[in-house]
Order: structure tokens, then sequence, then C-alpha cells
């Protein structure tokens, strides 16, 4: 089922479709199990379905947006009426986008989904099947978004239509290009702890500082191997390394460095600062606990309405 | 068996294991009377016993043994057993009988005192203070005992070291009376004049039911480092709001010559000052404050000196002589030198016209030595506000905090008031 396409065309997906789906598929998810239930872990993530609309000029199909279908568990289909009412109400709006084919969760593409796959041949006689894998994997540097087509294919003699892998590049407007930076920048993709801009900015400039330290530390301890004689002495190395520590002092004059700590000291004392006022915020808070707790003169009625 | 025998065995058998020695100290607490009616054979079980694995039960025959009345010469055997038995015992063990142990080491300080060598028990009283701690925030009796034997054996130096640990849990409040009071004297001791007034400060203010005798003293000395330290002292602006009420309305009443120093030197003119320490100086000898009387006086031509830096930027030595009212040039001279390797003002003087110029602070807070004291300071007020943070938390699931806030939150419900929560107004 995995073999990839040979039909020759070139998908193009739209950022809006990947968000939609995961918005789609997050949604059921948290109105499923909410968060706080001892149940999220036990049942298997749920499966969303809705179908993508574009355009398709000659051997380019361009997927650009996408809307959520109601699945029929009885029947292993999408709800037809839902389909065509969604189709109308899309094409008043959108005239020249066609229903390109659907899509739905999961980690691979099933043998169920062939059943709904061809239930929408008779709209698109070769309907697009978009996958997205809502499994969070930190490793993973591609997007989880798979787009398969169907081939009829010859297996044990009969003919079947399988699923193939197609490949697919991202095409972005401007506005679509916009909304996915901001969204990026809200949060860092590595999961990482900062809640806001400024922390995040200055995680990535620790790491950063981190790494460099890492790298020199490195070449401190080959260095001193070197000195030793654990290691056999390479002329070219040490070459590179001197030259490395020439290019170093950028600016060294007298000057530099007073308006340099200058700075840096005018630095610290807003941090100082900053932790004062802090220290302060929290005491006045202390303060007022321990006055509503245990001052026996507490004022009883005479509270304004500014609490 | 001979009880004592029997209790000998039980010690040195059951030293080794914490369940051992929960069971020891309950058979410890019951035989504790009889060890006390055989005190005269207990020299002999002392010398069977370590102090190091033994500690509990060392520490219960050695309080039983010091219990009586002990003469000068008895005292000379009694202290080395004392102070080796400090230096050796095991921290967990003593913690089990903490009364005892203060006990004991109070007996130490009155018998080093009757020695008339308090700086014997100085070292062993540091480590005994040490040990009995459960950290370095937590005050125990001993603290004031030790800062009192450093005093009386005039080892400042040592006590500022258990000074430098900040204080967070008290057991007693008598013992941080005695101890900020105490503490004070030592800084004073030592100069170190802003954290005299801290420690003495915390004794003026602490919450306090009825007025007692070390707030008072500590008054005094509050108000003569204050004006030593600040150069003023307002009766208006004697006392917070947070020191407690009886010590705003009574304490003036007890140090009322202080206050009327305080307000002679407000005026600035010397010999008002000088007479008026002439008049009382007996009282002031009474309080044993008359070091600190002279200090004050001495402080008068420093202050001002420092105003005459506000005014003029050069002047001459004569000029300052007579504006401070002192008697010579080279009075003033030498006045002036010692200020500036004080480093309270910033001058140079030049001898060959014997003029004096008055320079700014010539710090520029470009130096690495300042970033290393910003580091610092910001570390210990990241330490101060993680504490701070936790004592709001424990507050907050007070019961008694809780209860009050409950009540209160019946009366004004917060939806009716479009207003942040936060503003206290």
């Amino acid at each position: 089922m995995a073999s990839s396409s040979s039909s020759g065309l070139t998908f193009k997906v739209h950022p809006l479709v990947i968000v939609n789906i995961s918005d789609h598929y997050t949604r059921v998810k948290s109105q499923l199990n909410p968060p706080n239930s001892n149940a999220s872990s036990n049942s298997p993530p749920p499966r969303v379905y809705g179908g993508v609309i574009g355009v398709q000029k000659g051997r380019t199909v361009e997927i650009f947006n996408s809307f959520e279908l109601l699945y029929d568990p009885s029947t292993h289909s999408l709800d037809r009426a839902f389909l065509d009412k969604k189709q109308d109400l899309y094409k008043k709006v959108f005239p020249h986008f066609y229903i390109l084919g659907w899509y739905s969760t999961g980690t691979d593409a099933l043998e169920s989904d062939m059943h709904i796959h061809k239930a929408l041949m008779d709209i698109n006689e070769s309907p697009v099947y978009v996958l997205l894998n809502p499994s969070i994997n930190h490793s993973q540097r591609d997007l989880p978004v798979t787009i398969f087509e169907s081939e009829l294919h010859v297996i044990d003699g009969i003919p079947q239509l399988i699923f193939v892998r197609s490949t697919y590049t991202i095409e972005t407007v401007e506005a679509e290009r916009i909304s996915v930076d901001h969204v990026a920048h809200l949060k860092p993709s590595d999961g990482g702890s900062a809640a806001t801009q400024l922390a995040a900015h200055l995680t990535g400039i620790h790491s950063a500082i981190k790494m460099l330290h890492s790298r020199i530390k490195v070449l401190h301890h080959y260095l001193l191997a070197m000195q030793k004689g654990d290691v056999p002495c390479e002329n070219s190395l040490l070459r590179q390394v001197s030259s490395l520590l020439r290019r170093l002092p950028a600016i060294e004059s007298g000057k530099f460095q007073d308006d340099f700590l200058m700075e840096y000291n005018d630095t610290l004392l807003i941090s100082y600062l900053a932790m004062l006022t802090n220290c302060s915020s929290t005491m006045n808070e202390l303060v007022d606990k321990f006055n509503t707790a245990y001052d026996r003169h507490s004022r009883r009625g005479g509270r304004t309405a500014f609490m | 068996m001979d009880p004592l025998e029997a209790l000998v065995a039980q010690i040195q058998g059951l030293s080794s294991t914490p369940g051992d020695i929960a069971r020891l100290h309950v058979i410890l607490k019951q035989a504790d009377d009889s060890l006390r009616s055989e005190s005269t054979r207990l020299s002999s079980v002392l010398a069977q016993l370590a102090p190091s694995e033994h500690s509990l039960g060392f520490l219960y025959v050695l309080d039983a043994f010091t219990s009586g009345q002990i003469s000068k010469q008895q005292a000379e055997t009694t202290v080395p057993i004392i102070t080796g038995f400090i230096n050796a015992c095991n921290a967990e063990q003593i913690r089990l009988a903490p009364e005892k142990f203060v006990l004991v080491c109070k007996r130490l300080k009155d018998q080093v005192m009757m020695l008339e060598a308090p700086i014997r028990s100085v070292g062993p009283l540091f480590t005994a203070a040490r040990k009995l701690q459960l950290s370095t925030e937590h005050l125990t009796p001993l603290h004031s005992d030790f800062l009192l034997l450093c005093l009386l054996a005039k080892c400042y130096k040592t006590g500022l070291s258990i000074l430098e640990d900040g204080i967070f849990e008290v057991d007693q409040p008598r013992d941080l009376f005695l101890y900020c009071y105490y503490g004070g004297m030592i800084c004073i001791g030592l100069k170190r004049f802003q954290k005299a007034l801290d420690l003495l400060h915390n004794v003026v203010t602490a919450p306090m039911s009825s007025l007692n005798a070390i707030a008072v003293e500590a008054y005094k000395k509050y108000i003569l480092v204050s004006l030593i330290h600040h150069g003023q002292w307002q009766i208006s602006t004697s006392l917070p709001k947070y020191a407690s009420s009886v010590a705003q309305r009574s304490l003036k009443n007890f140090c009322q010559h202080y206050i009327e120093l305080a307000n002679s030197y407000g005026t600035e003119k010397i010999a008002e000052l000088e007479a008026y320490v002439q008049t009382n100086t007996e009282k002031f000898e009474n309080d044993n404050n008359l070091g600190l009387v002279k200090q004050v006086v001495l402080s008068m031509y420093k202050r001002n000196i420092q105003r005459l830096t506000q005014t003029y930027l050069t002047l001459s030595l004569q000029d300052i002589a007579n504006t401070v009212q002192l008697n010579s040039p080279k009075e003033a001279e030498m006045h002036v030198l010692q200020m500036i390797q004080d480093g309270e003002i910033y001058a140079t003087i030049n001898q060959r016209d014997g003029m004096v110029r008055f320079l700014e602070d010539p710090e520029q807070y470009k130096t690495c030595e300042m970033i290393e004291h910003i580091d610092s300071s910001i570390q210990r007020i990241m330490a101060l506000s993680r504490k701070l943070s936790a004592m709001d938390e424990q507050i907050s699931c007070d019961q008694l905090y809780l209860s009050k806030v409950g009540r209160e939150r019946q009366r004004y419900d917060f939806d009716d008031f479009d207003v942040p929560t936060k503003f206290n107004i």
C-alpha cells in the first residue's frame, strides 16, 4: 500500500488545510476526553474526517481548503447528504474550487479507508486522501502529513485499488505565511517551558552559549591532551586554533572596556531593581495575609468597596 | 546487678541504631531520678562512656552529675569534661534531648564565669550551638549564651561569624531578644553600626505583650547607635508602625535621658552636647553606655564636617576648625584625615596652603568588583524572594487566615465590583 505514485501529478498543499485538520482533531479529542479525566490516556485517539477542496490545473493539484464531514460508523462511510450540502455552499463562495478528496487522521492508511475513497470516486474520478498523523514526535522534523492516491494494481491476479503515496510541496499565500509565522513564534517548537516570547528568546541565546561553551571545552581538552602528549601533535589543527584565537578580541581598548562594564553594571542594577520590586510585592501580600489572619484590630465594617 | 552498672551497660549496648537509641531514650528518661541520687559515683561512670558514640547516655549522666552545687575546684575538673563532650558528641543523638543539652551548656557557662575565664567556653559553645541547630536558620537558646560569652571574652569576631546567618525560626521569644541584643553589642564593638542598628531594631520592634528590660536597654543603645551612624534621631520618626503598641507607648518613658541627648545632638552645638553629657555622666555610666555616649560626641564632629562637604568645594583647615568648633587646624586636619581613611568623605588635603578640596564619589561603577558586588546582592535577594514566596504559600494555607478570609467574602461578592482583587485601597 505504500509504494510511490506513478501518476505524475504534482500536489501542492496549503498550510490552511493542515491547520484545519489539526484543529479539527484537537477539538474532537479534547471534547471527547476532558483534560483532567483519568481516562484520557486509555481511550484510543479519535479519528476525524473531512473533505479537501482545491483546484486542478492540468497535472498540478492544489489543495486550498478543507472542511469537516460527518462519519457514519454504521455504514463506514461519510454522510453523503451533508457532503452535498457543503459542496453547494462552498461552490457559491469559491466557484473555482472542486472537491479533490478527503482527509483523516491516523498513523497509516487502512483498508476501511478504501471504502470511503471509492464512495468519493463519483464526485472526483481520482480523489486524494490526506492523512495527518496526530501523534507528536519531537525527533521527527518533517510534517506528519501524507497524501495518498488510488491506483489500480494487479495483486494475485485481481485488479485492486490500493493507496500509493505521493510527494507534495507546501504552497503558501502571503496571508497564510503571516499567520503561520505568528503561531510558530508564540510557543517554542521543542516543547520547552518558556511561556513568553522574551523567555523563548533568552532560552535560545542560552542554548547557543551553552553549545559554544561545550565546543570550547572540547577544544581546550584536546589542546591539554596534546600538551601532555596523549594525542599526537597535529600542526594544521594547531594553526587553525591559533588563527581562531587571534580573531577573537574584536575590540580591545580601554574605552570599550569602560563602556562595556558600565552597561553591564547598568543591566545588573536593573535586574536588581526588578528583584527588589518583586520581593516587596510578595512581602506586601504576605503582610496583608498576616494581618487578615492574626491582627486583632481588624476593621470589621470599614472596608471600602474596593478590596 | 547494680542499677547504675546495668544502666551503663544498656547505654553502651543500645547506642548504635536509631531504633535502639529511641529505646535508650525512654529508658534514660525513666532512670533520670535514680541518676540524680547517685551523683557521687557518676564521674567514674562518665569515664566508661565514650561521648561520640554514647552521646545520649553521656548527656543524661552529665546532667545528673552537674546538677548539684559545684565549687570552684570541682568546676576546674568538670569544665574540661563538658567541653570535651560538646566537641565530640553526636548531633542527632543530642537533638533528641535538647533541653538537657541546653541545661548542661548553661551550667558550663556558669562555671566558666565562676572561674572567670569565659574564653574557655567560647569555642565549645560555638560547636554546641551549631550541633543543636536544625539548620543554620534556626535559633537556639545557646546562641545568646554564646554571644554573651563572646562579649565577656572580647572575642568579637567569633561572635560575628554566627551573626552572619540569617535567622528565620525562633523557638522562644526570649532567645530572640537576647540574641539580637548581644549581637547588636558585638557589632557595636566591631564598629559595624549598620548591622548593630538592624539587630537592635529587631529587639525594639519585636512583638511583646508587656515591656521587658532587654527591650529597654536595647532602645537606649538603639538611640545612641542611630545618632552615631545616621546623625539624627527624631522622636516622631522613632518607632515604626509594626512595633508593638506596648513598645510604642512605654519605651520612651524609660529612656528619657537618651531622648534629651538626641535632642541636644539635633541642635548641632557641640558645646551643648558636651555639657549635657557632663551633667549626666553617672546615669550613662550606670547603664554601661558611657563609651557609646563618648562616641556620639565624636560623631558630632564628623557629622559637621560632612555637612561642610555639601556646601563648599574647598575650604581651609582654619575655617573647618572654626565651623566645627574644634580647637586648632591641626585637630581639623586629623579629623579630616581619619574620615578620608575610613571612607566617610572624599577629599584631598593640600598641606602647603592648608586647603581641603572636597571631591565627588569616585566610584564609576565600571569595575569588575562592582559587578561581583551587584551579582552577590542579586543572589541574596533571589534567595530572600524564594523564602518570601514559601512563607506566602504557607500562610495562604493557614487555617486562621482561611477562616477569616472566608468570612469576609460573604459580605462582598467579587462579581458585583468589577475591580481587580489585587488592589487593597
